[in-house]
């Protein structure tokens, strides 16, 4: 029984342990890893993509995917920037309606809540499979942003965006507080309520959720419009970070945030996984890239590096589940 | 949900509603705007005073001769730079046929230098100010105001400057372009030339 446990937890903590791993063999081979300023730049790099890995592992735990998630967070980063910097002119009225960096992000958040709810709306309401429901989505959000932004970045966003995005706070990077805030929200909403326990059930097994009275559709169009929610809280990091919204912002930032769910020991076919999970797995994600850049390797293998650890976690995963 | 429940969220609402949108007179606005300082007029005296009379472009071909040379001497010589660093802006001449026209680049053939790739619509970035050497940074207060200039010569030469010159052209055309290059002394071995233009003569 104890040898049980022993294996269970050693199965728990696999991805820390590769983190681990991974942290000891850079710092081996470069010395400009475990400085102050770098650790500080993999926590700011990481954090937009643990906001928005954090949404994916919430649509995978349900079995169902979102490709949309970066171009929903382009589109959100344009909106906020947008909103920001142009406001609206009535000029019949005589009356010009600006918005403060408050009103910019959560015109942002809004936009990607509204995305994600059409996302899970078209999956639930249409029975399209998610995969093609969010890869239609991807292109209509990157179009939307080419439409708002004309393809030329909207810049100079003032000091207060600026501050979100390369601002510090009681010592800490503004982007890391927000997502540490996001990823301590999910793991209280997942673990601690109703609503997260359905979650876990419909990806279990979806039949017998429907069949213990949870309302699948219901459940389902939350999570996405969540998962679009957080997305959009990824573009406003992306948007202040470069103080500017860039057209082609978060383009393949979908994989990074599949990568991260799966690395963190998500299920693909749902029902099993966590949050703190997919944090561990943006960290190693996150400093993988970095790694490979201190140490000099090309951006074309860095790419490959970054596709054998995903389908090694793959395996390693689908091997735990046989063992078990 | 408790009627109390719904009065705070209410609450909240209203809070977040206040400090998210503020209301002006648009004529007020518009007055002040026109009180700050004008980037389009200080683009439009940047370009047509400055980097069209001031600036003295290198000839490509010296250039890049003289980097083969003596890199060092060269990028001293000629480039402007805002820091510390391997690479530099550099604004050079050059003239030659064109070889192609697609709908983000001119493909020249310049004498003197071989394939040369001209900009024609994705013209942005700091290449033209930090090339010209006109602006320093410490005539602005932020970056943020120093990139301004850019965005706003980069605007003046995208959408006006260009399109009636770009039009104009055809394959096996001769023309003269003036514009900035960026270089980098650690790819000097066959650098893939791309100008950002500042100026087309057709020949």
């Amino acid at each position: 029984m104890n040898l049980t446990f022993n294996n269970q937890l050693l199965r728990k903590s696999q991805s820390l342990i590769a983190l681990f791993l991974l942290c000891l063999l850079i710092a081996l081979l470069s010395d400009k890893f475990l400085t102050t300023s770098n650790l500080w730049n993999v926590l700011r790099q990481i954090s937009v993509n643990v906001c928005i890995a954090v949404g994916m592992t919430l649509v995978v735990l349900m079995a169902g995917i979102d490709l949309s998630v970066g171009s929903v967070l382009a589109f959100s980063g344009a909106i906020c920037a947008g909103l920001i910097k142009f406001g609206f002119a009535f000029e019949s009225l005589d009356l010009f309606v600006g918005f403060t960096v408050l009103g910019g992000i959560l015109g942002a958040m809004l936009v990607g809540l509204l995305l994600g709810l059409f996302n899970g709306w078209v999956i639930t309401r249409f029975v399209v499979p998610p995969f093609v429901a969010t890869l239609a989505m991807l292109t209509i959000a990157r179009g939307l942003t080419m439409l708002y932004t004309k393809g030329i970045p909207i810049s100079n966003l003032g000091p207060g965006l600026e501050f979100i995005g390369s601002g510090w706070l009681l010592g800490i990077p503004v982007p890391v507080w927000i997502s540490l805030i996001v990823v301590l929200v999910f793991v209280f909403i997942s673990r601690k309520t109703a609503f997260g326990r359905y979650i876990y059930a419909i990806g279990g097994n979806e039949k017998a959720a429907f069949l213990s009275g949870i309302n699948i559709n219901r459940i389902k169009l939350a999570v996405y419009g969540l998962a679009g929610m957080l997305a959009a809280i990824g573009g406003v990091l992306v948007t202040a970070r470069l103080n500017s919204a860039q057209p082609n912002a978060g383009m393949t930032y979908e994989l990074d945030a599949i990568a991260a769910v799966v690395i963190g020991g998500t299920s693909l076919s749902g029902g099993v996984g966590s949050v703190t999970g997919t944090v561990i797995g943006a960290a190693i994600i996150g400093v993988l890239n970095n790694g490979l850049v201190l140490l000099n390797v090309s951006p074309f293998w860095q790419q490959v590096a970054k596709g054998v650890v995903i389908l090694l976690a793959v395996i390693i995963d689908k091997m735990n589940r046989k063992e078990a | 949900m408790k009627p109390y429940q719904y009065g705070l969220l209410f609450l909240a609402f209203l809070l977040l509603g206040y400090n998210s949108v503020y209301f002006e007179k648009l004529s007020d606005r518009q007055a002040g705007a026109e009180a700050d300082f004008d980037y389009g007029a200080y683009a439009d005296s940047l370009y047509y005073q400055g980097m069209l009379q001031e600036v003295a472009a290198v000839e490509l071909a010296t250039l890049l001769a003289d980097i083969r040379n003596d890199a060092d001497a060269a990028f001293k010589n000629y480039g402007n730079r805002l820091g510390i660093g391997n690479s530099a802006y550099f604004m050079v001449k050059g003239s030659g046929v064109i070889t192609g026209i697609t709908e983000d680049a001119i493909r020249l053939q310049a004498a003197g230098v071989g394939d040369v790739g001209i900009n024609t619509r994705y013209i942005f970035g700091n290449a033209l100010r930090d090339a010209s050497g006109l602006v320093k940074l410490t005539d602005f207060k932020t970056n943020a105001e120093f990139n301004r200039v850019s965005e706003a010569l980069n605007a003046l030469v995208r959408t006006k400057v260009m399109p009636p010159l770009i039009d104009a052209l055809e394959t096996g055309d001769s023309i003269a372009v003036v514009g900035a290059v960026k270089l980098s002394k650690k790819a000097l071995d066959d650098p893939a030339l791309m100008i950002t233009p500042a100026q087309i003569i057709p020949q």
